[in-house]
């Protein structure tokens, strides 16, 4: 395996050309800033010039002097000031540029990303540039074994398959996974005929017993010692949120020691682009279609992480594969909880064939959606309340994100209205919880011992007697 | 007899692309890399720098020892080819040994070609086109107080310069109207020659040296007006030739340098060339001509190297673009492109400020070259905007008036 | 297992009801995972087997669920996961739980589920019948159906023995009447642990079909479609699940026979013929109805009356050649139905009989009786006048068919 780095990312749309960054770097730098930001196409966007640290970088080749080098521990392209000659023609092998000639100095400059703690990064207020650790992550898990077969039979850029590919390469063969029906079987995850798809321990249930099938396995497993394995679902937002619910809700309330991931594609995509609970109002469907009558889905999705705040669950998280370190932390911790209790991970996924995305773009709708607040990133213990994992402050529009999709295609400015009211309305509700939760377990430490409103009392359990007409 | 799936003549950027190229797709084919340097691979361009002494001749190494042991690589140094026998896949080499090749890679690069000038056959001149050549000329250097230059190309200028920066008295002759004719155009010439004369460079310019002659001390060049040009050192820089003639005989088709086609093969099954051996496509004029420089010599390695390591995936070459940059007593200068051209179809935006110059070549809102002096821009952005061919239309004025902002917006948008 | 091979020690003779009796024969049988979820009239026999493993007498993992559908639902988990799975329903619950029940036999899981049977809704009833159990009988489970409160207690490691056989591997009901044998107090003698274990012997229910990281396998991968071997694979699944239903008509006698053997208790395992020697006219019962139709033949034989009875035990597999058998020489049968088959609209029991007797070389008449609804009793008299209806029958009188016996009851 080669290895990958950090590198430092831009998200144009949240660029407002403050230039701190640029005054950072110059600083730091003492001289002319190495990265550059240049008004962009519209009124107030912003574009970026810097050092990819390409992998087979062209500056690097045309260099007559051998004065850069790409450096195989961090990454870097390194420049040697000492072998350099100042021919300048490194700057005509760079289709960024990212390396040129300082007009202070006369020499070439390029990034040289701080030593792993870039200024520009810390100065920049609004999150526009990132210093993203995906590489590491590739580091550590690009080696790992890959738990499905090839040649899955995913559509295009499907965001579910990477997903997958992800997930089980991280968890590893002791494990025991479900896959409900829908895409994930579908393409492949339980085989055809006889023959596997994946090289741990595999089923379909039924679309509506995952979690209780899990249920049953762990507590088995349990019973007889076997502790360590991590007993999972990779099931859809339809078998989850729906007709699945039940079994999802049981097995929360009983604190079942399971990993249950729920990748949200917003619908029953395997079998047509149906609605589901989960399905965002606005949105074409199969079954919530456009015509003169009907604009799409008329209601409003289910929050299901928020149920199962409700359900005190020992995890709850959502994460986005546009933000694979988070992902990846928060599968640790998930992992973890699942050892203990009921452990909920609810992946967004954009389906490109469903929601009419370009497969190149889904993991730029998947940053659109975090970006403009139309998912939120959290996660929530009953110990620690909910924290955002990532901030929701400064949203780009949810317009901005909207328009990348091509069911919402159709929306009019009323919909799209309704969708940003609600997305406020979220954003509102769960900064409330952040707070609410803390302030709530600050209350109970602080209650006497006698009080009489204590939140942790538990009260007398109640027996119903059961009539079932 | 030695034999390679891969061998490759010449060591130096295009045959080092060629090999990184290959590597990818093949990492344990064999290899064996022949060069006629006795010295571990460099590059020719830095050369000015190790006769001026600020580059050590250790330190100008591209690859040393343990890269080719760690790559699977044979390195055969300071041994010439003389021979190719394409029927029996075989080169010949000046030691006698032949080596047999699967694929074979012709990147013997360029010599300095030597004009057929009465007398000069009979007196010590310099060339730089090697390390020893280098190291010939810094030894010589400080011995002498007088140099004559034969050419104003891009080796002669900057020996020239190096020689003025040496204190040597420095004279230089070039048949042409201007210096680099060719890669820019007269008004940018002018403020480069400026930078010479200022330097006490003499530019005989519009001049043909016609004799050359020994003196009792040093050398005489006289030249088509009659006059004498004296000097203790001659450095005839007057142009290259590619390195094509050990393939006399081979039936490797060579016009003015070996032929390619846009996967850089040959005539001959098996046998690729690149870099300023080759004569392959050129962007502008979709001709083939032998471009002479470090990124067509690299980008032709590279291609030539995948192909030969057999990639499916590959798309035939665009095309080499001119791209050039220099610096002259501390003031560069860059052109990309057809930097110089002009009239029917073409629109050039001229800026002449005191402090810089800058050229601007546009043709149906598409840029087609650009050249400065004292004003460096992105040369990559530029030649990605000319081999896109990147319609302008919507930020021409913008563009004109701020090359470098709106390049790199629109290389951000590209690539994100 | 010392804790309760100690407890049924000390009290080896218990006066107790069907659903302790079942809750007690699945304790003996030391299941690894019961899930339960409560419904009338099961609702006692899971709180018996709560309370046995709060008191420590079960060494099992207790599921208390969110619903039926998930009772067996986490059951398939354990079970392919290696373990001994128990539970047992009624009616709506069967009915909720249709969807992994239907899918049991398929995956070849050999697990035991008491069915408490009992009429299912609309109208509106939570009282005995057989509706919910004969709704379901071509599902592919086995059903077993008991008599007596020992029965019920002594047929559940049997379903477990049937069940875990290697030629088998499918899920059994052992039924029981909701109401008469679930709420009826009566004798039961426990048999002892040790007894039960080595009939038993070791478990192995996952071998064919397994979640486990140390045998990764995809477990129910798709099949069918229009062509290749996708359609085949799944004609090979389902001729299987008929195989092991054949293989089961042997394997229940044996196990019965073993039984019997190591407790004395031999009980019919497919069908019970009693005074049927020198019978001119049969009653065809099933479960706790036989006791009082078993009365109302000795009455009627006082009369002078040849009438005998057939009681079947074993509904699934459908022992038709035992059936065909035991009645080739009657002149005709009264079928006793709790449970009603819409369509042909008569009793399914009754159905299922007149099926087998094809294979008679003589037509016999048969007459469907269909009593016992929403916990009706029927009594010695309601089966003297079904043997009166029979006896005409066999005289070549017309009696229409089906004859609800309690449709006038006071
Ligand atoms: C002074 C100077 C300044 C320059 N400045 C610039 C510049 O600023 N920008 C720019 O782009 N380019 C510049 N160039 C040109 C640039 O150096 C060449 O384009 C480039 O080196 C071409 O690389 P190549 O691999 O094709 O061949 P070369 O660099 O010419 O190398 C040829 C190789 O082949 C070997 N060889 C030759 N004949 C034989 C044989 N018969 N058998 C075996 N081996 C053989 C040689 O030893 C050498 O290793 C300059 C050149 C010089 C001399
Ligand atoms: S300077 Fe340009 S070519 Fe070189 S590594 Fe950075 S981005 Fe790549
Ligand atoms: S300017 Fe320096 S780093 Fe760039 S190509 Fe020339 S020698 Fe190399």
């Amino acid at each position: 395996m080669s290895i990958a780095y950090d590198t430092i990312a831009f998200r144009s749309a949240k660029c407002d050309g403050c230039g701190e960054c640029m005054k950072a770097c110059a600083a730091v730098k003492q001289g002319t800033s190495r990265i550059s930001i240049v008004p962009g196409a519209r009124d107030g966007a912003f574009e970026m010039a810097l050092c990819r640290q390409c992998g087979d970088p062209k500056c690097v080749m045309v260099c007559p002097a051998g004065a850069l080098s790409k450096n195989a521990g961090n990454g870097i392209v390194d420049w040697a000031a000492d072998r350099c000659v100042d021919c300048l023609l490194c700057t005509s092998g760079c289709a960024y540029g990212a390396i040129s000639a300082d007009p202070i100095g006369g020499r070439v400059i390029k990034c040289d990303q701080c030593g792993g703690d870039p200024a520009c990064v810390g100065a920049c207020p609004t999150d526009a540039l990132e210093w993203g650790s995906a590489g590491s992550i590739y580091n550590r898990f690009g080696d790992k074994e890959d738990m499905f077969v090839p040649g899955l039979a995913g559509c295009q850029g499907c965001n579910s398959e990477l997903i997958m590919r992800h997930v089980m390469r991280r968890i590893g063969r002791n494990s025991v996974l479900a896959t409900p029906p829908g895409c994930i079987p579908g393409m492949g995850s339980v085989g055809y005929n006889g023959k596997t798809g994946t090289k741990v321990p595999v089923f379909h249930p039924l679309l509506t017993n995952t979690a209780s099938m899990l249920a049953g396995v762990r507590r088995y497993y349990d019973k007889i010692g076997r502790k360590d394995i991590v007993v999972m679902a990779l099931a859809g937002d339809g078998g989850t949120v729906d007709c699945g619910f039940h079994a999802v809700s049981g097995a929360a309330e009983r604190g079942e020691k399971i990993l249950y991931i729920c990748v949200d594609n917003e619908g029953y995509m395997n079998t047509g682009m149906q609605r589901s609970g989960a399905t965002p109002y606005g949105s074409w469907t199969s079954t919530t279609p456009v015509g003169d009558k009907l604009k799409g889905k008329t209601q409003d999705a289910k929050n299901m992480p928020m149920i199962m705040v409700a359900h005190r669950a020992a995890y709850v998280a959502t994460a986005s594969t546009a933000y694979m370190e988070e992902l990846y932390d928060k599968l640790d911790r998930a992992i973890e909880a699942s050892f203990h209790g009921f452990s909920y991970l609810h992946i967004y996924s954009p389906c490109p064939t469903g929601w009419r995305v370009p497969a190149n773009k889904v993991i730029e709708a998947c940053r659109l959606s975090v970006e403009s607040n139309f998912v939120t990133l959290w996660e929530y213990t009953p110990e620690a309340g909910l924290r955002f994992t990532r901030s929701p402050d400064r949203p780009v529009p949810v317009v901005d994100y909207a328009r990348t999709i091509g069911k919402y295609r159709h929306l009019d400015a009323d919909q799209l209205a309704h969708i940003q009211a609600k997305v406020d309305e979220q954003v509102a509700l769960l900064k409330r919880l952040a707070g609410e939760v803390s302030a709530v377990s600050a209350a109970r430490a602080a209650a006497p011992e006698d009080s009489s409103t204590s939140a942790g009392a538990v009260p007398p359990p109640l027996r119903h007697e059961t009539f079932r007409p | 007899m030695p034999e390679a799936k891969y061998l490759l003549v010449g060591s130096s950027h295009a045959a080092l692309e060629a090999l990184r190229a290959i590597r990818r797709l093949d990492p344990d084919g064999s290899m064996a890399m022949v060069t006629r340097d006795g010295a571990l691979p460099y590059s020719p361009t830095v050369l000015p720098y190790v006769m001026s002494g600020r580059s050590r001749p250790d330190a100008v190494i591209l690859r040393d020892r343990a890269f080719f042991d760690e790559v699977g690589c044979r390195f055969v140094s300071g041994v010439a080819a003389t021979g190719l026998d394409t029927a029996a896949r075989s080169v010949r080499l000046a030691d006698g040994t032949q080596w047999r090749y699967g694929r074979l890679l012709v990147a013997t690069g360029a010599a300095p070609a030597i004009p057929p000038i009465p007398g000069l056959d009979t007196v010590a001149f310099h060339v730089l086109r090697t390390l020893d050549d280098a190291v010939g000329l810094r030894a010589r250097m400080g011995l002498a107080r007088r140099a004559v230059v034969l050419g104003a190309g891009l080796v002669g200028l900057h020996a020239a310069e190096t020689l003025a920066e040496a204190g040597l008295s420095v004279s230089v002759i070039e048949m042409r109207g201007q210096v680099l004719p060719g890669y820019i155009d007269a008004k940018a010439s002018a403020r480069i020659e400026a930078a010479f004369a200022g330097h006490g460079v003499k530019l005989l310019l519009g001049r043909t040296a016609t004799r050359v002659a020994a003196q009792d001390v040093g050398i005489a060049v006289t030249t088509d007006d009659g006059r004498t040009v004296e000097g203790d050192l001659l450095l005839v820089a007057t142009g290259v030739r590619p390195v094509t003639d050990w393939l006399a005989g081979s039936g490797v088709q060579v016009e003015r340098g070996v032929l390619v086609d846009g996967f850089l093969r040959t005539s001959a099954a098996d046998v690729w060339a690149a870099g300023d051996v080759a004569q392959g496509l050129d962007f502008a004029s979709g001709t083939r001509q032998v471009l002479g420089i470090i990124p067509t010599a690299v980008e032709q390695g590279r291609i030539a190297g995948f192909d030969m390591a057999g990639d499916a995936g590959q798309k035939p070459w665009v095309g080499g673009l001119p791209v050039n940059t220099y610096r002259f007593f501390g003031r560069p200068a860059v052109s990309v492109g057809q930097a110089a051209a002009g009239g029917d179809g073409f629109e050039v935006v001229e800026q002449d400020l005191p402090h810089l110059y800058r050229r601007i070549v546009l043709a149906g809102d598409r840029l087609v070259g650009i050249a400065s002096v004292d004003d460096p821009f992105d040369a990559g952005i530029m030649g990605e905007l000319i081999r896109r061919r990147v319609d302008l239309a919507a930020v021409k004025d913008a563009f004109l008036a701020d090359p470098t902002a709106i390049g790199r917006r629109l290389m951000s948008e590209q690539w994100r | 297992m010392s804790q309760a091979a100690a407890l049924s020690r000390d009290s080896r003779t218990l006066v107790i009801d069907g659903n302790e009796a079942a809750a007690w024969g699945a304790a003996l049988s030391r299941p690894d995972v019961v899930a339960v979820y409560p419904i009338t009239p099961q609702s006692s026999l899971v709180e018996y087997l709560a309370k046995f493993i709060a008191e420590g007498k079960m060494d099992a993992e207790l599921m208390d669920v969110e619903g039926e559908h998930s009772v067996l639902s986490v059951l398939h988990g354990a079970c392919l996961a290696g373990g001994r799975t128990y539970s047992a329903t009624s009616a709506q619950g069967l009915a909720y739980m249709f969807e992994p029940y239907f899918r049991t036999p398929g995956l070849r899981l050999p697990m035991v589920v008491s069915l408490v049977t009992r009429d299912s809704v609309t109208p509106c009833c939570v009282w005995g019948g057989q509706q919910d159990a004969m709704t379901v009988k071509e599902v592919g489970w086995i059903q077993m159906y008991c008599e007596t409160q020992q029965e019920i207690c002594d047929s559940i490691p049997i379903a477990y023995k049937v069940a875990e056989h290697a030629d088998v591997m499918l899920p059994v009901n052992v039924c029981h009447d909701g109401n008469y044998l679930s709420y009826g107090v009566a004798r039961v003698d426990l048999p002892e642990q040790e007894v039960v274990d080595a009939f038993l012997g070791e478990k192995n229910v996952n071998w064919h079909a397994c979640l486990d990281p140390e045998r990764p396998m995809a477990v129910d991968p798709l099949t069918g479609g229009a062509g290749g071997a996708g359609p085949s694979m799944f004609v090979r699944y389902r001729k299987g699940q008929c195989a092991g239903m054949s293989a089961a008509l042997d394997v229940i006698v044996a196990a019965h026979e073993d039984w019997g053997r190591r407790t004395g208790r031999y009980w019919s395992p497919l069908i019970e013929e009693y005074r049927m020697e020198d019978a001119e006219v049969a009653l065809v019962t099933i479960g706790s109805m036989t006791g009082a139709a078993k009365d109302a033949v000795d009455e009627a034989r006082l009369d002078g009356r040849r009438v005998g009875l057939v009681k079947i035990k074993t509904f699934r597999p459908f022992p038709a050649k035992a059936i065909a058998a035991a009645l080739s020489k009657v002149k005709a049968i009264g079928v006793v139905d709790r449970a009603v088959n819409f369509g042909w609209n008569c009793g399914p029991v009754f159905q299922e009989v007149l099926a087998a007797l094809y294979a008679l070389p003589v037509r016999v008449p048969l007459v469907s009786f269909i009593g016992g609804l929403a916990g009706a009793d029927i009594t010695p008299e309601h089966f003297a006048r079904s043997i009166a209806d029979t006896i005409r029958l066999a005289a070549g009188e017309q009696v229409s068919s089906p004859v609800w016996l309690n449709e006038f009851d006071k």
